[in-house]
């Protein structure tokens, strides 16, 4: 998972082998923009691409919306194991709009390029507004979520 | 895939039961006259099996090939719109009131509808109240790609005949994929995959079985780690 990766270089309390609970040195601000390049993300499905360690958490590298910011069903691109994916975001840690759901990490499933998803279950809550959005192909990814937020 | 080569056989086929566009008639008529006529009697032969809702439309089919000679009469608001019969400001439905069907476009029309398109192993779902997403489900599977746009756009024609003023425009997804696409309308959603891709993915387990799913079950829990950074502190 991405988490784990980025905070272990930041609490450093791994020298004594186990940690109570962390000190914090540093404090954590909201999120500015949603996802943008160089974001590090959660991949959400069960797909072989997103589940198989790696040395480096999946990053994104371009988000294709007209500003760089992308939101809940907005397709980015990703660096995973060396290669690149398209994946589509399902979730962000910026606060939306009112009644929407906010997810404490930055989820996103895997997608093919014609748009078909790369897993074939999705565990984690997807939120009821991206069926909303009109411009997109969100029903695939809806057909293979197991619960909704 | 170049989809307008597709288009013209399915269009010559799927319009006949939606006969109101004079345009498509004249096409049709004139160029493919041997496939029009095959057509006819293919869709004659299913209809007087279909059931009531589908009869009026076989209804609607006579009263518009008796009047072929007089196309000035027919109109299709997406296709001619100057040639409307009545300027009404309130809807953007320019046909006249007696060229509209009375009946809703309902899971019976969508299942008849699928039927008479050889669909194969059509799998209808209902979706249970507390999950908030559709009323029913529905997977299709289709013979080939080919099979499964015509048996989509064919679905999308006839939803486009039968809707109110008040249902929206429904999007058909998945054009760019050949092994799947999806239409959502509203209560029912509709995935046209191919055999192959319908046991790689296997929705009608997912859709009836829900949390006891198998391929859900095979996915490992994961274990958050302890210095996991639950809370958020707004420092702004």
């Amino acid at each position: 998972m991405a988490m784990h990766l980025f905070t272990r270089s930041f609490t450093g309390l791994f020298a004594d082998g186990f940690c109570l609970i962390p000190q914090r040195t540093f404090g954590v601000s909201a999120a500015a923009a949603a996802i943008q390049k160089m974001t590090r993300v959660r991949v959400v499905d069960n797909s072989p691409l997103g589940n198989t360690p790696y040395h480096r958490p999946p990053r994104v590298i371009h988000v294709y919306t007209k500003n760089g910011i992308g939101k809940v069903g907005d397709k980015v691109l990703l660096a995973i194991k060396g290669q690149k994916k398209a994946a589509l975001i399902v979730g962000h840690r910026m606060p939306g709009q009112r009644m929407d759901p906010r997810f404490d990490s930055n989820n996103v499933v895997l997608i093919e390029e014609n748009g078909n998803p790369t897993g074939t279950r999705i565990k984690v809550p997807i939120p009821t507004h991206l069926r909303k959005r009109m411009e997109g192909d969100y029903s695939k990814v809806l057909a293979i979520a197991s619960s909704f937020v | 895939m170049n989809i307008f080569k597709c288009i013209n056989p399915l269009v010559c086929a799927s319009k006949l039961l939606i006969e109101q566009s004079s345009v498509f008639t004249r096409q049709c008529l004139v160029a493919k006259v041997p496939c029009h006529r095959r057509y006819i009697r293919r869709h004659l032969t299913c209809l007087t099996t279909c059931s009531s809702h589908t009869h009026h439309l076989n209804k609607k089919r006579c009263f518009s090939e008796m009047d072929s000679g007089h196309r000035d009469l027919l109109t299709r608001s997406d296709v001619i719109r100057d040639e409307s019969l009545e300027m009404d400001g309130d809807s953007n439905d320019k046909r006249h009131p007696s060229q509209r069907p009375p009946e809703t476009f309902n899971l019976d029309v969508l299942v008849a509808l699928l039927r008479q398109e050889n669909a194969a192993d059509i799998c209808v779902i209902k979706v249970p109240e507390h999950i908030k997403y559709t009323e029913y489900f529905i997977v299709v599977s289709g013979v080939s790609p080919r099979h499964l746009r015509a048996m989509a756009l064919y679905a999308i024609k006839v939803y486009k005949f039968m809707k109110k003023d008040h249902d929206a425009h429904v999007k058909l997804e998945g054009k760019t994929a050949d092994n799947w696409m999806c239409i959502d309308f509203g209560n029912i959603v509709v995935h046209f995959m191919l055999p192959e891709t319908r046991e790689e993915y296997e929705l009608d387990k997912l859709w009836t079985l829900r949390s006891y799913d198998e391929q859900l079950s095979k996915i490992p829990d994961e274990k958050l780690p302890e210095d996991f950074i639950y809370d958020l502190e707004d420092t702004k």
